[in-house]
């Protein structure tokens, strides 16, 4: 088998097309996500029985399905519910957001979970109203723990995300596959479009960690 | 009436009962230390007084003023204008972690008493530079000692203004080098002449700081006396028993 990566050269327009497009739904994705998540979470400590439900059967429905499933859904049946015509883009950022929302919402679940229950009593003696308790005290933690967690979530979402090829999106792997049956060379474009897609997630998942040591050190008291 | 009352205090655990009428009465004047085996109910108390705890009966006033009454469903009615003339130190320091010094000093003033920042500002700094803390004002509770940190934690109290001081086990968290200072502390507030109600294992501590101290066990009195009588010549056997365990092991 002879290898040969030189013709990618003339496709490496397309390519980086391709990856654009990855990385504008993706950010999109990820930051309707962190929103929703965290709505999600306050849902998930409530006391309210009816909030509490609503939101973990959510989070249970869209943790417990395929992104697959979920990305065909919204591509395919959502429009005829609505009963608009959404964009691939618009389908695959409304996807990609109802599903990470549910995931990024566990993390800070986690976090607010992980603030002690002195800092509660703390709050009390010193009289602090639930609101004023809420947003300075409960909030800045609870985000500052979530961090490194969240960093992990956006990274999985954006290594998931080559899944909306499998509905038409012209995102980077669909990108990498056209090209590869135009010029029947799988192995040589795969490889490559394997590689840019660790060249972006190897560092972001390096900076999860000397984020999450530095972050410990300011949080841990 | 006394400066602190309490009568007939109930508090239980599910089935565990901590207190089945429980009574105290301290003077203004006074600093009252409470000692006794671990599980005899002493931190209970305070965190009923600051009202962190639900009381199933019994009622606490303070300076004369009904403070919290216990009713009969469990659920306690506190009177949250009286709250806020009681400050509350614990154990595990509990500074906000994400605040500086500074912050953790001006949060409760500025956001719940209305205070303006700079006034906050300007009494937070006096109390650091009284309790030699000044220079410490812009770092995080992650870069203090666990001395500095419960200093931090007293000033962040007093800056309410409180007109009772509750300590609950200020230094048992604390590496025995770092006691001193923050014991010190205390003493100077006292000589301030601020009332106390304190929990501590340090024997020597609580005979040079009280005026009254009070042992208990399971939940009752068993003898409150000036600390130079219930130390040099405890009356009950209980109270003697006690005292010969923990001075002996204390060395």
């Amino acid at each position: 088998m002879e290898l040969d990566f030189s013709f990618l050269l003339s496709y490496s327009g397309v390519l980086l097309q391709g990856l654009s497009t990855t990385l504008q739904f993706v950010g999109l994705a990820a930051l309707l996500g962190l929103i929703w998540g965290f709505v999600l979470s306050l849902g998930r400590t409530s006391e309210n029985h009816v909030i509490y439900w609503a939101s973990t059967l959510y989070v249970e429905f869209f943790r417990g399905t395929p992104v697959l499933v979920q990305l065909f859904w919204v591509f395919f049946c959502l429009p005829l519910f609505l009963g608009i015509d959404l964009s691939g883009f618009a389908s695959a950022v409304i996807a990609l957001s109802l599903y990470s929302g549910a995931i990024i919402s566990e993390s800070f679940r986690a976090a607010l979970k992980s603030i002690e229950s002195s800092q509660f009593d703390a709050c009390t003696a010193l009289g602090l109203p639930r609101g004023v308790q809420t947003i300075f005290v409960v909030l800045p933690q609870a985000v500052l723990r979530a961090i490194p967690n969240l960093l992990s979530n956006v990274v999985s979402l954006f290594k998931e995300s080559a899944l909306v090829s499998a509905v038409g999106m012209a995102d980077l792997m669909y990108v990498g596959q056209n090209i590869a049956n135009n010029v029947a060379r799988p192995i040589e474009i795969l490889t490559v479009v394997a590689l840019i897609y660790f060249a972006i997630g190897f560092p972001l998942t390096r900076a999860v960690s000397v984020v999450e040591a530095r972050l410990l050190k300011v949080v841990k008291a | 009436m006394a400066f602190v009352e309490i009568n007939g205090l109930v508090k239980r655990y599910g089935a565990l009962s901590i207190f089945e009428g429980f009574d105290l009465k301290m003077e203004a004047t006074d600093r009252l230390v409470l000692i006794g085996p671990s599980g005899c109910g002493k931190s209970t108390l305070l965190r009923c007084m600051m009202g962190l705890e639900d009381i199933a009966g019994g009622q606490i006033s303070l300076g004369g003023k009904e403070y919290i009454e216990g009713a009969e469903a469990g659920k306690m009615r506190i009177d949250a204008k009286i709250q806020k003339d009681v400050g509350m130190v614990f154990q595990h320091y509990t500074l906000f972690p994400h605040l500086s010094v500074l912050g953790n000093l001006c949060l409760a003033p500025t956001r719940s008493r209305g205070m303006k920042k700079a006034i906050a500002r300007d009494k937070a700094m006096e109390l650091l530079q009284r309790f030699g803390l000044a220079d410490r004002a812009d770092f995080y509770p992650s870069q203090l000692s666990g001395g500095q940190k419960q200093r931090v934690a007293i000033a962040r109290a007093l800056m309410l203004d409180p007109k009772l001081m509750l300590f609950d086990e200020v230094t048992s968290a604390l590496d025995p080098e770092l006691v001193n200072e923050v014991e010190n502390t205390m003493q100077d507030l006292a000589n301030a002449g601020m009332p106390m109600m304190i929990v501590t294992h340090d024997m020597h501590f609580a005979r040079n700081i009280a005026t009254k101290v009070v042992f208990q066990e399971r939940g009752k009195v068993i003898e409150a006396a000036a600390p130079d009588e219930l130390f040099g010549n405890p009356q009950q056997e209980r109270t003697r028993d006690f005292l010969r365990n923990v001075l002996h092991i204390n060395g």
